[in-house]
């Protein structure tokens, strides 16, 4: 088949996988939408020194095994590659997501009000520490079904690794159009952020236990926690 | 029901967090020393949820068993705290000690600290205008006659020294001379031994006398004309006393 007449730019441009091309300044010629969110959370040149440091020592391409974090990406490799000494390309691979697999036994689940647990935990927070805190929900978040007291313990403990944080920001809000399989139905899900200037990671391990427990996808960033809590009903 | 009173911030905040999960079915747990309040606070907001001590491991099993919604108090003298499912059950416990801190974090969502009365000025004087009431109803004494801040705060166990302090200040002031001498004839069943019992307790009559008398006639000059005996003898008194 001759392929010299397709255009493969769309294909590059809607790839979930980030791409990108750099000038050997380091300057970006190119990237693709998903490459785009990623810079929300790394910056450029952070991207090119990495891209520099996996190069291939001659012409061609060369794809290394490694893990890496930016916020919610997760990336188990990359490929970077040059052809001539116009472009560099690198490409990071998406670490496949883990599905939740715990069992959701209905009956132990309580419709809640996920603004009056979180008004709680964040009452419970306030007697013991002074930090200023700014708070944004959704007041017509629907009501779900949850395990308030194991939803409850994570709540704390995330609000705990932010004791020694200046200011703590936290957000509650629908995400829209996003949606997670749970014992195939689509639930749509609610994110919980906690944002501040650095936290304490001691509790993490606990917050990812009690977390995958409840079907709740936790991402724990060095300044932030973000909760995506499928809306069971 | 009991009631509770408080102008202490960091309480009013344990107040409203128990007040948020009132309809949820979350464990709380609230910690803090003895006699600072902490079942009066739960009983008074959760008046209608039976209480059960942790003392009783039975009880609190068959209670648990049988009810939603718990108060268990004592929680730090539970022998098998393990062996407990709060799942999908309102419980607030009260405890003295933290204990396990392990064990409190897995059993419990909510948990409380409880301030002592010494980080709590707030509700030192209305504790002791509380107890001043009492003590002068108990006692069949005018009230009006009392000022709480003549009284001296003993709160080294909390409410419990505090109420203490205010009902032994009152009978102090309404002691005469045949109520010291049965106070001392009290003392003295307990006390008196060995071989120099009378220097030793001298002291009960001397201090008292010395200090007041220091106090109201300012020079020892004018006090030991006062009490009638020689200035050199009232001095090596002072000295022995440690008086200052």
């Amino acid at each position: 088949m001759n392929t010299l007449s397709i255009d493969f730019k769309p294909f590059v441009e809607w790839d979930n996988n980030p791409f990108i091309l750099f000038s050997p300044q380091g300057k970006i010629l190119y990237l693709n939408n998903s490459a785009e969110i990623l810079l929300g959370y790394v910056s450029t040149k952070e991207l090119f020194d990495l891209a520099l440091a996996y190069a291939p020592q001659n012409f061609g391409y060369k794809t290394t095994a490694l893990s890496l974090r930016y916020d919610a990406f997760n990336f188990f490799s990359i490929t970077v590659g040059y052809e001539n000494e116009e472009y560099l390309s690198i490409r990071f691979y998406n670490a496949p997501r883990i599905r939740n697999s715990a069992p959701v036994d209905k009956e132990k689940l309580s419709s809640t009000d996920i603004n009056l647990l979180l008004e709680a935990n964040i009452a419970l927070f306030k007697t013991k520490n002074s930090n200023p805190l700014q708070l944004l929900t959704d007041p017509d978040m629907p009501h779900l079904k949850i395990d308030q007291n194991r939803f409850s313990k994570i709540v704390r403990k995330a609000l705990e690794s932010f004791r020694a944080s200046d200011s703590i920001h936290i957000e509650l809000k629908l995400l829209v159009g996003e949606h997670v399989i749970i014992e195939e139905k689509r639930v749509p899900i609610a994110l919980l952020s906690i944002t501040a200037n650095g936290r304490y990671i001691d509790q993490d391990g606990e917050i990812k236990e009690l977390s995958e427990a409840s079907n709740i996808r936790s991402t724990l960033g060095e300044k932030t926690i973000k909760l995506e809590i499928p809306l069971l009903q | 029901m009991d009631t509770f009173y408080t102008r202490s911030p960091e309480v009013e905040q344990i107040i409203q967090g128990l007040n948020l999960t009132r309809t949820l079915f979350v464990s709380s747990v609230l910690i803090g020393e003895p006699h600072t309040g902490k079942k009066s606070l739960v009983t008074h907001l959760f008046p209608d949820v039976p209480v059960v001590s942790g003392e009783d491991q039975e009880a609190v099993e068959r209670l648990l068993n049988d009810s939603e919604e718990l108060i268990i108090t004592d929680f730090e003298q539970l022998p098998n705290k393990e062996s407990l499912d709060f799942d999908n059950k309102r419980i607030i416990a009260t405890a003295n000690y933290v204990g396990n801190q392990k064990t409190i974090d897995t059993l419990f969502a909510f948990i409380y600290t409880m301030p002592s009365l010494k980080e709590r000025p707030e509700d030192l004087q209305h504790l002791k205008t509380l107890f001043l009431k009492e003590a002068c109803r108990t006692l069949m004494l005018n009230d009006n006659a009392f000022s709480p801040d003549e009284i001296p705060s003993d709160i080294t166990m909390n409410s419990k020294s505090l109420r203490r302090a205010v009902f032994y200040h009152l009978m102090i002031q309404q002691m005469g001379e045949e109520e010291i001498k049965s106070a001392l004839y009290r003392y003295f069943v307990e006390h008196l031994e060995g071989n120099n019992g009378y220097k030793e307790h001298l002291g009960l009559y001397e201090v008292p006398l010395i200090k007041v008398g220091l106090q109201k006639y300012g020079s020892q000059l004018k006090l030991s004309e006062v009490l009638g005996i020689n200035r050199n003898t009232l001095r090596k008194k002072i000295h022995e006393h440690a008086i200052d």
